[in-house]
C-alpha cells in the first residue's frame, strides 16, 4: 500500500466514524446496576444485563473465581452470608459466557464445612456448575501487597490465580467500619491472623480492595442485616431490601450499598481512603446509575 | 497316621480372620463417619460398638445407678458368650484385632517375637474388673481407663485422627510442590469433609499408651486381652458355661503341644483336661494348627470349672476391698467440690457428680466435635475425670448451631439435645481482662470479640472507654462489656481474641446451667425453674 493510500483511508475512515457516532462507538453503558424484585436470581440476571451482559466481562476458556461471603454457619434467611440464589445466577452466567472453569471459594469464620452447607452456597454452586471448595492452607503465600498500612499478607492464591474475579458480598452492619460490603469481604481471601486487621480496619480494607482489583463486584442486597452485624441470627435483625447492585466500580457499589443502612457514603472513612487510592469513587451523582425492576 | 490339618478349622480360621477385619473397618467406618454430615442430626448411631459392651452397662448403671437403655443391647453379648464362649473377644472386638494383628507381624520378626513359654498368672484382668466394679459401688467410674472399646476409640480420636490430617496436608502440600494441583485440592478438599480434628492436649501421652499397649505383644502375644482386659475378663466369668467344648481325640494326638504354644490367649488346650474355656476365645487357631486335626469344639452342656485361673476368695476380697478404698481416695480431690474454672464441659454434660459416673472417656465427642474444641482432661476434672471431655477455647469453640456432642456419647452422660435446646445451655461466661484488651489496655480500636459472638442479641456488648495515654492524650474506642445473663460460654470470643498467647477474653465454667453450685448470681424468680439442671 502506498503511504499515500494509506493517509487518505485513514482521513476518510476516520471522517466516516465521526460523522455516524452509532457506527462503533461504544453506547454509554451505565457504570452501577440497580436492580429491585421478588427473585434474587433474577435480579442478578437483570442487574448483569444492565452493564452489558456477563460475556462483557468472561471471556470464553476464562478461570472464574467468584468469591461470596460465606464467613458464618447462618442460613441464608439470617444474611450473614451472600444469598445462594444470587451465587447461583452468577456461576451460569458465567457458564453461558464460555467460562472454562467457576471456582467458588471463602476463608469462612466458622467452620467452612458448616458455613459451606449451612449457607446453601455449596449446594446452590454446585447445581450450576461450579467447583465449590474449601481454602486450602498448603495454597497461602505471602504476598508483597504494596498497601498504605499492609505491607505483605498471606493470600491464598486460587484468587490471584484466576482469570476474573467475581467479588459478590452480602450488605451487612458492622460494629467497627459501620458496614462491611465488597471492599470488606476481601478479608476472606486472606490467611494470617484476620482479626488483627481491626485495628486498623478502614486502611486495611483499601489495601486490600487495592490488590484484589476484581472484575466485577455484586452486592447482595436482598435480604440486609442490619443489627447484630455481621452475623446476625434471628430473622428480626435482617431486612428484605430485594435489591442486587453490580458494577465494575467497586466503591461506587459500596457506596450504593452504604445508602441501605441510611449513611451517606462520604461518612465512610474507608470509601473516602478508597476514592483518594484511585480505586473508583464515591460521590454517586457523578456515577452513571440505572435502577430497574423485574 | 495320616497327617492333615482340618480343612473345617482353617476354614474357620480365616473365616473368623476376615469377621475381625470386618469388624475392624466397620469399626472405623463409624469413626470417620463421626463427623458434621452437611445436617444437623447425625443418621448413623456412630457410637453402636459401645452400646455392646456390658462392661459399660455394669460400671455405668451401678456407678449412677441410672439405667441408659441403649446399653441393654449389651445383653445380646452376654447372652451371647453365655452359649458360645468368649468369642465376641476373637471374632468381633476391634481392639482385639488390633492386637491379635500386632502379635502376628511382631511373631514373624525376630526382634520383637513375643515369648512362647508363659506361666504368668492371667488373673490381674479379673483383679482390675473386681476393682472397676468395687469402685463403681461408691460411685467412681474407673472403667473408661481400660475398656477395650473406649481406649480404641479414644486412642484413633485424640492420636490417629491428627495423624491422618497431617498425612492428607502434608500429601496435598506435596502435591502441589510436583505440579500436581488437581491431586493437592483433593486432599484438602477431603481434609475439609472429613473434618479431622488436628489437635490434641495429651496426645502424646494417650498415644504413648496406645502404641505401648501394642508394643506389649512382643512380650506376650495378645499381651492386652490375656492380662488387662476388663471387659475380656468379665465375659471370662460368663463364658464357664457355653456350650461349645474343646475335644481332643487322643487316637490322633500325637502330643506336639503346637496348639499350646501357640494359643493366643495362653487358654492351654492341651491337655484337653486343663483347657481353661474362660481365657479361649475361640480363635479356631489350636485346631487349624493341629497337625493331625485332633481338636475339635463339639456341643455339649456342662460347666467346666475355671482351671488354671485361680481367683481364690482372699484375692478377691483384698481386691474388693482396695476398690472401696481407692473410691474415697478419689473423692477427696478438691475437683469434687470446687469447680475448676477451665472445667468447661460440653453442652448437654450431666451435673458433674453424675457425669463422672457415666462418662466412660471414650471419646465420640472429641472426635464429632466440628471446631476441635473438645479435650480430653489432664487434671481439671479431677483423679477420676482424666480423659473425660473439656473445652479448651483457646484450641476451639463451641459452634452455635451445633449439638453434635450430645449425639454420639453412648452413656447419656452428655444428654441429647435438639440445636433449638443446645443454644439455651449455658457452659461457662465470658470474662474480659481488661489489663490486656486493646481498646481497655492500649486505647487502640478492636471489636473483634463482639463481631462473632453468635447470640442475638449480641452477649457481648459494646461501650465507649477513654483510654488516657502517656502523652495526655485521650484514646475513645469501643470496648467489649459482657452480658452475664446472655452469655452461653461458648468461647468463640476467646478463641478469635488477638491476643494470641493469653487471650484478653477468656470463658470459665462459672454460671454453667448444669450446676447450681458453680452460680454467678441467683436468676430471676421465672427463669429459675427454666435453668434448673
Amino acid at each position: 500500500m502506498e503511504r499515500r493510500d494509506f493517509l487518505k483511508n485513514i482521513i476518510v475512515g476516520g471522517l466516516a466514524l465521526k460523522l455516524s457516532p452509532g457506527l462503533l462507538a461504544q453506547p454509554a453503558w451505565p457504570e452501577l446496576a440497580v436492580v429491585e424484585g421478588e427473585s434474587p436470581a433474577a435480579i442478578t440476571r437483570e442487574a448483569l444485563k444492565v452493564l452489558g451482559g456477563m460475556s462483557k466481562f468472561v471471556s470464553r476458556g476464562d478461570k472464574v473465581l467468584i468469591k461470596p461471603n460465606i464467613g458464618w454457619d447462618r442460613t441464608p434467611e439470617m444474611a450473614a452470608c451472600t444469598n445462594p440464589e444470587v451465587v447461583r445466577a452468577l456461576v451460569e452466567m458465567s457458564l453461558e459466557a464460555g467460562a472454562k472453569e467457576v471456582v467458588v471459594m471463602d476463608h469462612t469464620i466458622n467452620q467452612p464445612k458448616r458455613c459451606y452447607t449451612r449457607s446453601g452456597i455449596q449446594d446452590a454452586a454446585r447445581a450450576a456448575g461450579a467447583r465449590v471448595l474449601f481454602t486450602d492452607e498448603q495454597r497461602l503465600k505471602k504476598m508483597s501487597l504494596r498497601g498504605e498500612w499492609l505491607k505483605e499478607w498471606e493470600v491464598f492464591q486460587d484468587f490471584v490465580e484466576a482469570d476474573k474475579l467475581i467479588n459478590v458480598p452480602v450488605a451487612k452492619v458492622h460494629s467497627l467500619s459501620r458496614v462491611t460490603l465488597g471492599l470488606k469481604n476481601w478479608l476472606g481471601a486472606i490467611g494470617g491472623n484476620r482479626n488483627q486487621l481491626h485495628q486498623k480496619i478502614d486502611q486495611a480494607v483499601v489495601d486490600l480492595g487495592a490488590f484484589f482489583k476484581p472484575t466485577l463486584t455484586v452486592l447482595d442486597a436482598y435480604r440486609v442485616l442490619f443489627r447484630n452485624g455481621p452475623q446476625g441470627g434471628r430473622v428480626s435483625d435482617t431486612r428484605l431490601q430485594k435489591t442486587v447492585v453490580a458494577g465494575v466500580d467497586p466503591v461506587a457499589v459500596d457506596a450504593y450499598g452504604a445508602t441501605f443502612f441510611e449513611i451517606k457514603p462520604q461518612e465512610l472513612t474507608f470509601l473516602k481512603l478508597a476514592q483518594s487510592r484511585g480505586l473508583g469513587k464515591f460521590e454517586l451523582e457523578k456515577v452513571r446509575i440505572e435502577k430497574r425492576a423485574v | 497316621m495320616k497327617r492333615e490339618q482340618s480343612k473345617k478349622y482353617l476354614w474357620l480360621q480365616r473365616l473368623r480372620i476376615f469377621t475381625q477385619l470386618l469388624f475392624f473397618l466397620l469399626f472405623f467406618w463409624l469413626f470417620l463417619q463421626t463427623h458434621y454430615p452437611g445436617e444437623d442430626y447425625l443418621k448413623t448411631t456412630v457410637e453402636r460398638f459401645f452400646h455392646f459392651d456390658p462392661l459399660l452397662l455394669l460400671t455405668t448403671l451401678i456407678a449412677s445407678r441410672v439405667l441408659f437403655a441403649a446399653l441393654l443391647l449389651s445383653l445380646i453379648t452376654l447372652v451371647a458368650t453365655l452359649l458360645f464362649g468368649r468369642f465376641v473377644c476373637g471374632w468381633l472386638c476391634p481392639l482385639g484385632a488390633v492386637h491379635q494383628f500386632f502379635s502376628f507381624i511382631f511373631k514373624k520378626t525376630r526382634w520383637l517375637k513375643p515369648k512362647k513359654d508363659d506361666r504368668a498368672s492371667l488373673v490381674p484382668k479379673y483383679l482390675i474388673l473386681v476393682l472397676v466394679l468395687a469402685a463403681s459401688l461408691l460411685a467412681v467410674n474407673l472403667v473408661g481407663f481400660l475398656d477395650p472399646l473406649s481406649f480404641l476409640y479414644r486412642s484413633f480420636a485424640v492420636f490417629i485422627s491428627p495423624l491422618l490430617n497431617l498425612g492428607l496436608s502434608q500429601s496435598g502440600n506435596l502435591a502441589y510442590l510436583l505440579g500436581l494441583k488437581s491431586l493437592g485440592q483433593a486432599a484438602s478438599q477431603a481434609q475439609g469433609n472429613l473434618a479431622l480434628n488436628g489437635l490434641f492436649q495429651n496426645a502424646l501421652f494417650i498415644g504413648g499408651l496406645f502404641l505401648a499397649a501394642i508394643l506389649l505383644n512382643a512380650w506376650k502375644e495378645r499381651f492386652w486381652c490375656r492380662y488387662l482386659c476388663p471387659a475380656g475378663a468379665l465375659l471370662g466369668l460368663v463364658s464357664r458355661f457355653n456350650l461349645f467344648q474343646l475335644e481332643i481325640d487322643p487316637e490322633k494326638c500325637i502330643n506336639c503341644h503346637l496348639c499350646s504354644i501357640h494359643c493366643q490367649t495362653n487358654a492351654r488346650p492341651y491337655p484337653a483336661e486343663d483347657w481353661r474355656s474362660s481365657e479361649c476365645i475361640y480363635c479356631e487357631t489350636c485346631a487349624a494348627i493341629c497337625p493331625t486335626a485332633a481338636i475339635s469344639f463339639p456341643l455339649r452342656l456342662q460347666a467346666t470349672r475355671m482351671k488354671g485361673v485361680d481367683l481364690n476368695r482372699r484375692r478377691l476380697l483384698l481386691t474388693s476391698l482396695t476398690g472401696l478404698f481407692l473410691a474415697p481416695i478419689f473423692k477427696i480431690s478438691p475437683a469434687r467440690h470446687r469447680s475448676h474454672p477451665a472445667l468447661i464441659r460440653p453442652p448437654g454434660a450431666a451435673p458433674e457428680p453424675e457425669f463422672l459416673a457415666r462418662c466412660v472417656k471414650c471419646g465420640e465427642c472429641l472426635k464429632v466435635c466440628p471446631t476441635n474444641a473438645l479435650h480430653p482432661a489432664l487434671t481439671e476434672a479431677g483423679p477420676e475425670g482424666v480423659w473425660t471431655p473439656v473445652l479448651v477455647p483457646r484450641i476451639g469453640y463451641c459452634e452455635y448451631y451445633c449439638s453434635l456432642c450430645t449425639q454420639v456419647c453412648p452413656t447419656g452422660a452428655i444428654r441429647e439435645l435438639t440445636v433449638e435446646e443446645k443454644v439455651t445451655v449455658k457452659i461457662g461466661t465470658a470474662w474480659v481482662d481488661k489489663t490486656r484488651c486493646l481498646p481497655y489496655a492500649l486505647g487502640k480500636p478492636c471489636i473483634v470479640c463482639e463481631e462473632h459472638c453468635p447470640v442475638s442479641p449480641k452477649a457481648i456488648q459494646l461501650v465507649r472507654v477513654e483510654t488516657l495515654t502517656p502523652e495526655g492524650t485521650v484514646a475513645t474506642n469501643l470496648a467489649p462489656f459482657i452480658n452475664v445473663d446472655t452469655c452461653i460460654g461458648c468461647g468463640i470470643c476467646e478463641n478469635k481474641c488477638v491476643v494470641m498467647d493469653l487471650p484478653a477474653i477468656r470463658v470459665s465454667s462459672i454460671g454453667e446451667h448444669r450446676s447450681s453450685r458453680n452460680r454467678l448470681v441467683l436468676p430471676a424468680v421465672e427463669d429459675q425453674d427454666r435453668l434448673r439442671p
